[in-house]
């Protein structure tokens, strides 16, 4: 009983975890534009993180190493370096992002300027990580972003025409009006928005933090293969309600209350209530975990006693670290740059830097001296090859594509 | 330009004799591939650092070889990518003596508290995150 309660908590979070205002943002912009025509990449990259996640995982669990440690040992310190300090920017451009998300998720409730909610944000979120467990905080902000099934719910209360949706989705063409490089650019985003590095290096240090080890592996794998695809459902959800609302009226989404609108179109003010606590958890949740992301990867490159488990006294340099993160996350914001578009920018860039490290986890998960018995299957590495080619042409096309569209413009 | 060899074929003489290679006694470790770039933990299990460069010396006895005297840490890695050699008096070390066993990991049998390379850490601790309340106790 004990076993299949931590099975359903760990689908539970892992579904509220996977949207992130990566997710939010790029999906509701996405839909407002192209409409359902961009969810194949969504499925796309869907099952590429569970990929991901699942090799980064297991090789956590198996070997005890983190990504990072293993990015060092393999690439050394030349390319591991280049590698950590790209893996890093981008890291902290997302948690920029997420703090700007919260600040404006507080927006809509108070009226009162995102500017001002912005240190609120940060010293929260610094004093979750400085204070709170491990399990807890990763439970919490879960579950409570499960309160964004409110936009799959408001889906059927708009009562579209799904065999639109459906249409524009199974036979996707580029809108009348939109140029092709535009089409691929948000495709590049909305798969760098599903598949975001700190996901991976949050995954397989949580492993480490909840010391799991060969016999959590089933457990893992349930987490990650159910919990990621209803999270993608999610997203698509977010999407589809954009793509009702938006498109017909070829309004553009370029702030957080747009895509709170369909919400509270369909179903009020509380559908209104419970989609903004859905995305203050989810944007929380994921600041909480992209200011990890930056203290594991910097102290395993460089070999620093690490992790939420250990006192922060214990770990002084790694919560040093997350400390000058969110500060200068927090420094960023307020200059005033809009929260939307520093999202837009990190899932791109997001899309840019997942080749550096998806390879080296793609390796390691294949050598025998880390992983003895428990190396990729043939069916893995067929469908791992197959993604490294996906990923490889994202990344290389992302910039030109950037140039071509003006990001999108 | 060497000619190309036919399938099957070997690119030396099949009966050459080649020096056997010495056998040392003990275990044999490659020092870029067990020990470079790899992390040290202390006695505890406590992460420390990770070996970024090494200090050879030579042996005074002969034959003359070269022997790892210490792990090095810290600022060595800059040189390590840039090139180049910090003088010897910047140098972190870890003595070699302290190693206690080389695997997947690289342990020490004494505790990281009373090294070298942990000072920054140590500074951290006591003067900027051991002061914040909280600091000291365990998350909740």
């Amino acid at each position: 009983m004990k076993r299949i309660l931590g099975v359903a908590l760990g689908v539970l979070t892992a579904i509220g975890g996977f949207v992130d205002i990566g997710d939010l943002v790029t999906n509701a912009v996405v839909g407002a534009r192209f409409g359902m025509s961009l969810a194949w990449v969504v499925v796309v990259g869907v099952v590429g993180i569970c990929l991901f996640a699942q090799m980064s995982g297991r090789v956590a669990a198996v070997s005890g190493r983190a990504t990072f440690e293993v990015i060092r040992e393999r690439l050394g310190p030349r390319a591991g370096g280049a590698n950590l300090v790209a893996s890093f920017l981008v890291t902290m451009l997302t948690l920029t992002a997420e703090v700007g998300g919260i600040a404006l998720a507080l927006q809509l409730v108070s009226s009162v300027e995102p500017r001002l909610w912005v240190p609120v944000a940060a010293f929260a979120v610094w004093l979750v990580l400085w204070r709170v467990k491990f399990s807890i905080l990763e439970n919490v902000a879960g579950l409570l972003g499960l309160a964004l099934v409110v936009f799959a719910v408001a889906l059927f209360q708009l009562g579209p025409d799904w065999g639109e949706l459906v249409d524009q989705a199974l036979r996707p063409r580029v809108q009348a009006g939109e140029a092709v490089p535009t089409y691929w650019y948000y495709a590049v985003a909305l798969f760098g928005a599903a598949m975001t590095p700190y996901e991976v290096f949050f995954f397989s240090s949580g492993a480490r933090e909840e010391k799991w080890t060969v016999q959590d592996l089933s457990q893992s794998r349930a987490n990650v293969l159910v919990g990621f695809p209803l999270g993608g459902l999610l997203s698509l959800a977010i999407a589809a309600c954009a793509a009702v609302v938006f498109l017909p009226r070829q309004i553009d989404v370029t702030a957080l209350s747009q895509i709170t609108l369909p919400v509270a179109l369909a179903g009020g003010k509380i559908a209104l209530a419970v989609v903004i606590l859905g995305i203050v958890a989810a944007t929380f949740g994921a600041a909480l975990e992209t200011a990890l992301s930056t203290g594991y990867t910097l102290a395993q490159f460089l070999g620093w006693s690490w992790g939420k488990f250990r006192r922060p006294a214990q770990a002084a340099r790694f919560h040093t670290t997350m400390i000058v993160a969110l500060v200068v996350g927090m420094l960023v914001l307020l200059t005033g740059v809009d929260p939307v578009k520093v999202t837009e920018y990190s899932v791109v860039f997001s899309a840019i830097a997942l080749p550096l490290t998806y390879l080296p986890i793609l390796v390691v998960a294949n050598d025998r001296e880390y992983m003895g018995a428990h190396v990729n299957g043939r069916a893995t590495n067929a469908l791992g090859l197959v993604y490294l080619v996906v990923i490889l042409a994202a990344s290389l096309a992302a910039i030109p594509l950037m140039l071509m569209t003006g990001a999108g413009a | 330009m060497s000619p190309r060899l036919r399938r099957g074929e070997r690119p030396f003489p099949p009966d050459e004799d080649l020096p056997e290679p010495a056998r040392p006694a003990g275990l044999l470790l490659d020092a870029r591939l067990h020990l470079l770039d790899r992390q040290v933990v202390d006695v505890d299990e406590v992460p420390t650092a990770i070996v970024d460069d090494l200090e050879l010396t030579e042996s005074r006895d002969e034959p003359r070889t070269l022997l790892v005297s210490a792990l090095l840490s810290g600022p060595v890695l800059g040189t390590r990518i840039l090139g180049g050699r910090p003088p010897s008096s910047r140098l972190h070390r870890v003595r070699w003596s302290h190693v206690a066993a080389v695997g997947t990991v690289v342990r020490l049998g004494v505790h990281g508290d009373q090294l070298d390379v942990l000072w920054v850490e140590r500074w951290l601790r006591d003067r900027v995150i051991g002061r914040i309340p909280g600091g000291r106790h365990d998350p909740e």
